[in-house]
């Protein structure tokens, strides 16, 4: 993957390069503010954008108004948000209109270089990647109006799961049940949640998260 | 002969006072505060009958704060007068202000300076009259006296005596002041209240001149509080920054750092990973496995610490805030906002913890199913409602979370009240100003 990482922080734009560059990943520009990310990704035409959320000058959400403008310029390219703390606003920012090739992380899930990575691969093919902590507040959010109360616990779990971004066999894994019992979970989901059923990975988890916006 | 040279020297005094500057400026003072006077007193009796007959109608409130606003106009006259005139520099109260028609007629309203104004408007009146009488009748007697010699046949007492002569002037116990002897006492007295009239106007101006700066100038206390005020905001609002400043050093910078260090000990487990299975690597990578858990956990309560000084979703206002700790909220919570413009940080702040407060109280101690947030600005306050419909019987008293909350609100002028009959419902109303 060829990667563009906004940072503002010199040891930790530092500390990501090295970090990919051990597997395998090729950042071709480093850059500690917005300006300088457009540019980099004008000039690099990278798979995915590695975002911090608070950059210079006013260090509150220049990381998403960038991602923003990048989002019309290139649709595309894939774009990794993360930042120190999670807020849902953000989330629901990033993620209405078109959810597919966006991810939103805590700093933190940086030093899972495994998780991470895989979120990374996730977002560069289109998909997304969420926090689990964002998916927990969303989940809340929508508890609150009760949409989700016909839900079992077991069937919470994998729609959570599913709004991070995983497959059905990484569910599974986490939850130790088989990949065809995952899939029954999410056959009644859409049921109960009266989506309409759909073959490709990632619409699946945009209905998801647009359910759970809503 | 010591006493020769005391009055010739008072002599001296009075008779330079005759023709210094300072004299007739005061006159002049005098004379031109008696039209003013009655200007003064005309608008605020008519202005202020006006708005007692308006009272029940909206007009009338802003026809006062009209009555007063002028007050203030013809203060500031009188008070530049005096500036000239007399030389009394007195300093202005400041102008309320308000950022909305409204608040500007609440400002003014309850702006003591107005009203003293007022005050000094009424007063002036009598006693710039009185003023001027004194200053005239010294002033033209002693000029009248002065020339008696020569005003005397035709501005003076005629008395025709019994046996046909007509004598000019004034007499005492039928003595006749129309000899020369008589004319010159005469002359001497006019000399003598010519030379103390400046004395004179310049004693009864003391009256006016106090009255001027009791009711025109700044009041010592109000300038106090009013200072003291502005650095209490200025207090508040600093410490909001380096709150601020505090949480963003803690995210940006040390937590930062631990990422940074979880990268490095992450990279350190990666390259240890292919090496041969023996003891001491064993142990090596637990070590640095225990290393990397406690850099996560550690950025955990980091980021707990941050929020706790300050929660940066404030950074994205207070909308946004309350949204976030409503949807966060283990009750449903129904959220009713408007706010169309940002309030002061402190503000926003102050408001954030307080609602944080509330509705950790409704879930724990109420029992509620629904809890309603309403915040609106409103006549540049903020006002915020939480209710529940739990059990009530929430207090003020001791050891109330609501205590610390009404501290916190009094900082800012804000204040809180609560209605919660037991059995419920409870419903607490939070009041702020817009700015701290």
């Amino acid at each position: 993957m060829r990667l563009v990482v906004a940072e503002d922080s010199a040891i930790l734009r530092h500390g990501l390069t090295q970090l990919l560059a051990m597997r395998g990943h090729h950042v071709v520009a480093a850059v500690g503010d917005g300006d300088a990310l457009a540019s980099a990704v004008a000039e690099h035409r990278p798979d995915v954008a590695v975002i911090d959320i608070r950059m210079p000058p006013t260090h509150t959400d220049e990381g998403v108004r960038a991602a923003i403008a990048l989002r019309h310029e290139y649709p595309t390219l894939g774009m990794l948000l993360f930042s120190q703390y999670i807020e849902t606003s953000f989330a629901t920012t990033l993620l209405t209109g078109k959810p597919e090739g966006v991810g939103y992380l805590l700093k933190d899930r940086v030093t899972d270089i495994d998780a991470f990575v895989d979120a990374l691969t996730r977002i560069a093919a289109g998909g997304t990647a969420l926090d689990p902590e964002v998916v927990a507040q969303l989940l809340r959010a929508s508890r609150q109006r009760k949409t989700l109360a016909s839900l079992s616990p077991r069937e919470r779990d994998v729609l959570a799961l599913m709004a991070e971004g995983h497959s059905n066999a990484a569910i599974g894994d986490a939850l130790t049940v088989t990949e065809r019992a995952v899939e029954k979970h999410i056959a009644h989901i859409f049921v109960k949640l009266d989506l309409p059923p759909s073959d490709t990975r990632h619409r699946r988890v945009v209905a998801v998260l647009l359910y759970l916006q809503a | 002969m010591r006493g020769i040279a005391r009055i010739h020297h008072a002599l001296d005094n009075a008779s330079r006072a005759l023709v210094a500057r300072r004299t007739w400026t005061q006159v002049l003072y005098v004379l031109i505060s008696v039209p003013l006077a009655a200007a003064g007193f005309v608008w605020v009796l008519a202005t202020l009958a006006l708005s007692a007959v308006l009272t029940l109608t909206p007009l009338g409130l802003w026809l006062l704060a009209l009555t007063l606003r002028g007050a203030r106009v013809l203060g500031n006259l009188h008070r530049a007068l005096a500036a000239v005139l007399l030389g009394d520099r007195i300093a202005a109260p400041p102008p309320p202000a308000g950022r909305s028609p409204l608040a500007w007629r609440r400002a003014i309203l309850t702006d003591a300076s107005q009203w003293q104004a007022v005050g000094y408007l009424l007063l002036k009146l009598p006693v710039a009259t009185l003023i001027c009488a004194v200053t005239v009748a010294v002033w033209a007697n002693g000029g009248l006296l002065l020339s008696y010699p020569v005003l005397r046949t035709t501005n003076g007492p005629t008395v025709v005596e019994a046996d046909g002569t007509v004598r000019h002037g004034f007499s005492i116990g039928g003595f006749h002041l129309d000899t020369w002897p008589g004319m010159l006492l005469v002359t001497a007295a006019g000399a003598i209240v010519f030379l103390l009239a400046p004395w004179v106007v310049s004693r009864v101006l003391v009256v006016d001149r106090f009255l001027l700066r009791a009711l025109l100038g700044t009041n010592q206390r109000s300038d106090r509080v009013r200072e003291l005020e502005r650095t209490r905001a200025q207090a508040v609002d600093d410490a909001t920054a380096t709150l601020r400043r505090i949480e963003r050093d803690l995210h940006d910078g040390t937590q930062a750092r631990l990422v940074a260090l979880g990268i490095s000990l992450t990279m350190a487990k990666d390259t240890l990973r292919g090496e041969a299975d023996d003891a001491s690597f064993r142990q090596t990578r637990e070590l640095i496995d225990s290393a990397h858990q406690q850099a996560r956990d550690t950025l955990v309560e980091l980021r707990d610490l941050a929020r706790g000084i300050r929660p940066p979703v404030l950074d994205q206002g207070l909308l946004a805030a309350l949204a976030t700790l409503t949807s966060g909220c283990a009750l449903p919570v129904d959220l009713h906002t408007n706010i169309p413009r940002r309030p002061a940080p402190a503000i926003e702040m102050i408001a954030y913890f307080c609602v944080t407060e509330l509705l950790t109280n409704a879930v724990r101690h109420s029992g509620a199913q629904r809890v309603r947030v309403d915040a609106r600005l409103h006549d540049e306050m903020l006002w915020i409602l939480v209710a529940d419909d739990g059990a009530g019987g929430a207090t003020l008293g001791a050891g109330s979370g609501l205590i610390g909350l009404r501290e916190r609100l009094s900082t800012v002028d804000g204040d809180l009240k609560i209605k919660s009959p037991a059995g419920g419902p409870t419903t607490v109303t939070l009041r702020l100003p817009n700015h701290s």
